[in-house]
């Protein structure tokens, strides 16, 4: 089965300014989406993310590489039929309802009335605004303005969903419920690629990633092989132990109020210290074991171009 | 059919517009002060009546045109609205042409509007329902229709204020053909004067389009021009909105 | 790229349809009105007010498209508005000297009556008083175009007082009362000019105006005197002494040099000895 997305060797790149002066965008990327996987596309801001979901779309032409969406060209509107799309920042028609605008985007596809009402219905729901239905787009706030362009992208029932940056201006409820449609997406057979530079949200529900930096791809693959289940270090937090003690065992991150946190490179080092406290009758207060996460990764990436 | 969900959809958006109601009001306004100009001529009034009224609905239906239409494509695309319905199966020129229908109907109600003022002043002025006066405003209407497309064709790549001064010219130019013409009768045969043979052929002649001094004066109108001005305008308007296909088509939406 | 040459082969053959579409509307014959914008001339009372507050401009824009309407030889009847279209512009700039000149020149050419054209002088003259330029020409308006030397007379006096009125003008003054047989005030004025003048050519000419008026006065004179003889006598006499020795003239004239005058028994007539320009 084709994929549902590959790109390869995409490149693009502006002349802007006055004194035209190029701008590489894109240098040659290159990734694949799998059918019924969640995919995270990461990168810092201006990394190029959105340029490639608009070479996706259509919207921008590249200078190089190809794209294809299950087999067709971007621009064939046969694509676009089973896609969906929420866009960085929404912005719609503001003397428009919810619903009216809903079935503006329903009748795009060609669907009858009767199954436009029933949609617009059950998506209004879906994303949380059905009290809202009948207020003007203008009264929406930002958080509200999200979840009505979630509902836009799922109108056509889309096998394919791609969301830019889907989490951004919205509290922490809002992106649990989020989270939990975009999981009930994939639970219902679709594919969801979506960018952000929140790299939580990419750990909780992505499948696979792939990291941008600088317009290149960086490193992608499965969210698990990307990063090793490797202990870097482990943060403990103790008392009743004199700190020139601890001192030769670890770093002494700080001292507060009695306790001493301190991050320790070794197992070995872990072992000796928990030994110390046990003598002393001191306490430990917390042991973490800092594993390596996305976020390592991905600064080291940044910080690597 | 996803041309006439655009048109609908831009129809609704035009129609809201308060800069179509203020020049409807001033249109409104021109059209009734014209009595007041008549009355200070030494003329027929009731020819300056129809002459300002018929101005009055040309210019103001022009403004109409370019103010709205400069803007339509270009807030879309400001606004970035047009980011989430062209990911939808949309074509572009399907996008183009929607907008422009939508136009066309929006000014439509408009010179509708207009001319009803229009008629009502003129039946108070000379007490016969003048029903002929709507023969210029309806080839008023196909002017407006050549000119909503250019105004659609700038807007499609250029600011509000640089299409409207484009469309604004545009406009003019093609009321003062006439003089291009004479120009060439005055230019010596040669490379020159064919240059602007061409010149003159290329740009628009919106006079064409202009029946107000015959309609007012009674006067009698040759049958082709039935014929060929509508020709006309079709043809040019499909070379604008062609001309607004190619350059939409390869366009970058950063 | 198919479609975008599909296009632009498109785009080619629609331009060319819509040239040769406007090249035949261009050969349709359109009816116009030449003039029609005649129409909206402001009236009188509402002159003012339709200024808006800029009445020179108004002016300027009357003039010129004034000068437009008159050029166009397919207006009919456009003398009908003539004089109200300059009084428009001399009441809404009085002081602006060209409106009446070329009106004047339009009523000459163009309308071929000169009273027209003297009517738009008397116009100027009315709104500007103190300006000799006016009546000045319309001196020479009745004087050239319609030989009426008593109207050019009253017109060069008029324009003799005024500040800035070149010199010229009182001999014109004096020539036209001459040529209306107005003597004393032509010989009155010939003197003064001689009087006054500084310059000898001018003084010349004046003492030859001088000459003639006498000679004028003088053969009126004898003539008279010839033709009484004659009535008489049944013939002219031998010559002019003859005449005084009969008593029909109390001493021979003789010319301001002192010559005598030439006469012709066989006809009775008398002349100068010289013409006055020669002297």
């Amino acid at each position: 089965m084709a994929d549902v997305l590959d790109v390869r060797g995409v490149r693009k790149s502006f002349r802007t300014g006055f004194i035209p002066r190029t701008r590489d965008v894109l240098r040659g990327i290159s990734f694949t989406v799998s059918q019924g996987e969640i995919f995270g596309y990461l990168g810092p801001n201006g990394a190029g993310k959105t340029s490639t979901i608009k070479c996706v779309l259509g919207l921008m032409f590249p200078d190089g590489g190809t794209i294809m969406l299950r087999g067709l060209s971007p621009l064939d509107p046969r694509a676009k039929a089973g896609l969906g799309f929420l866009p960085e920042n929404p912005y719609f028609y503001d003397h428009l309802t919810a619903s009216e605008f809903l079935d503006f985007y329903a009748q795009l596809f060609g669907l009858p009335k009767a199954e436009r009402a029933e949609r617009t219905a059950r998506l209004l729901r879906l994303v949380g605004v059905e009290k809202a239905a009948g207020l003007a787009l203008r009264k929406f706030s930002r958080g509200m303005l999200q979840r009505v362009g979630l509902a836009q992208a799922l109108v056509n029932d889309p096998s394919f969903v791609i969301l830019d940056e889907p989490l951004g201006g919205l509290d922490p409820i809002g992106r649990k419920e989020f989270r939990d449609i975009i999981l009930g997406l994939k639970e219902a057979g679709k594919t969801v690629l979506f960018t952000s530079h929140i790299l939580q949200d990419i750990e909780m529900i992505c499948d696979r990633v792939a990291i941008l930096v600088e317009g290149r791809v960086h490193s992608q693959g499965r969210l698990a092989d990307l990063v090793s289940e490797k202990i870097l270090f482990t943060e403990l937090t103790v008392s009743g132990v004199a700190t020139a003690e601890l001192a030769g065992l670890g770093q002494n991150v700080s001292v507060q109020g009695g306790r001493t946190l301190l991050k320790v490179a070794d197992e070995a080092g872990v072992e000796a210290i928990l030994a110390l406290v046990r003598e002393r009758r001191g306490r430990v207060h917390s042991l973490i074991p800092r594993v390596q996460t996305l976020e390592d990764i991905f600064v080291e990436a940044v910080r690597r171009s | 059919m996803t041309i006439l969900v655009i048109a609908r959809n831009t129809f609704k958006e035009a129609v809201r517009d308060r800069v179509l109601y203020l020049l409807l009001f001033f249109a409104a306004s021109a059209i009734v002060l014209s009595r007041v100009l008549a009355i200070l001529t030494v003329g027929d009034r009731a020819k300056v009546v129809k002459d300002v009224g018929l101005a009055s609905i040309s210019f103001f239906g022009a403004l109409m045109a370019i103010l709205i239409g400069t803007g339509l494509v270009y807030k879309e695309i400001e606004k970035r609205t047009i980011f989430t319905l062209l990911a939808k199966p949309l074509r572009r020129h399907e996008f183009l042409l929607g907008k422009y229908l939508g136009l066309l109907l929006t000014l439509g109600v408009m010179t509708a509007a207009m001319s009803l003022v229009f008629l009502i002043l003129v039946f108070a002025h000379t007490l016969t329902l003048e029903l002929r006066l709507l023969l210029p405003v309806g080839f008023l209407y196909l002017e407006l229709c050549l000119i909503t497309a250019v105004a659609i064709l700038f807007s499609s790549f250029s600011t509000p204020i640089l299409s409207s001064l484009f469309a604004l010219s545009f406009y003019l130019i093609g009321h003062f053909s006439w003089s291009l013409e004479t120009l060439i009768k005055k230019t010596p045969p040669g490379a020159g004067r064919t240059l602007l043979r061409v010149v003159y052929t290329v740009l628009p002649d919106l006079e064409n389009f202009n029946l107000k001094t015959e309609v007012v004066h009674g006067l009698p109108i040759p049958a082709s021009l039935y014929l060929y001005a509508p020709a006309y305008g079709l043809v040019y308007t499909a070379f604008v909105l062609l001309l607004a296909v190619l350059i939409f088509r390869r366009r970058d939406f950063i | 790229m198919r479609t975008k040459t599909a296009i632009i082969l498109s785009l080619a053959l629609v331009l060319l349809a819509a040239s040769g579409l406007k090249l035949k509307l261009d050969a349709l014959p359109r009816a116009t009105v030449p003039g029609s914008s005649a129409v909206y001339l402001p009236t009188g009372k509402f002159l003012r007010a339709a200024t808006f507050g800029y009445p020179s401009f108004l002016a300027d824009i009357l003039f010129v498209w004034a000068i437009q309407y008159y050029g166009n030889p397919s207006i009919p009847d456009k003398f009908e508005r003539f004089e109200h279209i300059f009084s428009v512009i001399a009441e809404l700039d009085p002081r602006w000297i060209d409106p009446y000149e070329v009106a004047a020149v339009i009523a000459l050419e163009d309308a071929r009556d000169v009273p027209l054209a003297l009517k738009m002088f008397d116009l100027g003259a009315a709104k500007n008083p103190d300006k000799w330029i006016f009546p000045y020409q319309a001196g020479h308006y009745a004087q050239r175009y319609l030989r009426d030397y008593a109207l050019a007379k009253s017109y060069y006096q008029k324009a003799m007082s005024l500040p800035g009125a070149p010199a010229i003008t009182k001999r014109l003054f004096a020539n036209a009362a001459f040529q209306t047989m107005d003597l004393k005030t032509a010989w009155e004025t010939w003197s003064e000019i001689y009087a006054t003048s500084e310059d000898p050519q001018i003084r010349k000419i004046a003492s030859n105006h001088l000459y003639r008026i006498k000679a004028t006065a003088d053969l009126a004179v004898l003539h008279q005197a010839l033709g009484a003889y004659r009535e008489r006598y049944g013939r002219w006499p031998a010559d002019l002494d003859r005449l005084a020795a009969a008593g029909y003239l109390s001493a021979v004239p003789k010319d301001m040099d002192g010559r005598d005058y030439t006469y012709d028994s066989g006809a009775g007539k008398v002349e100068p000895a010289v013409p006055f320009w020669k002297r």
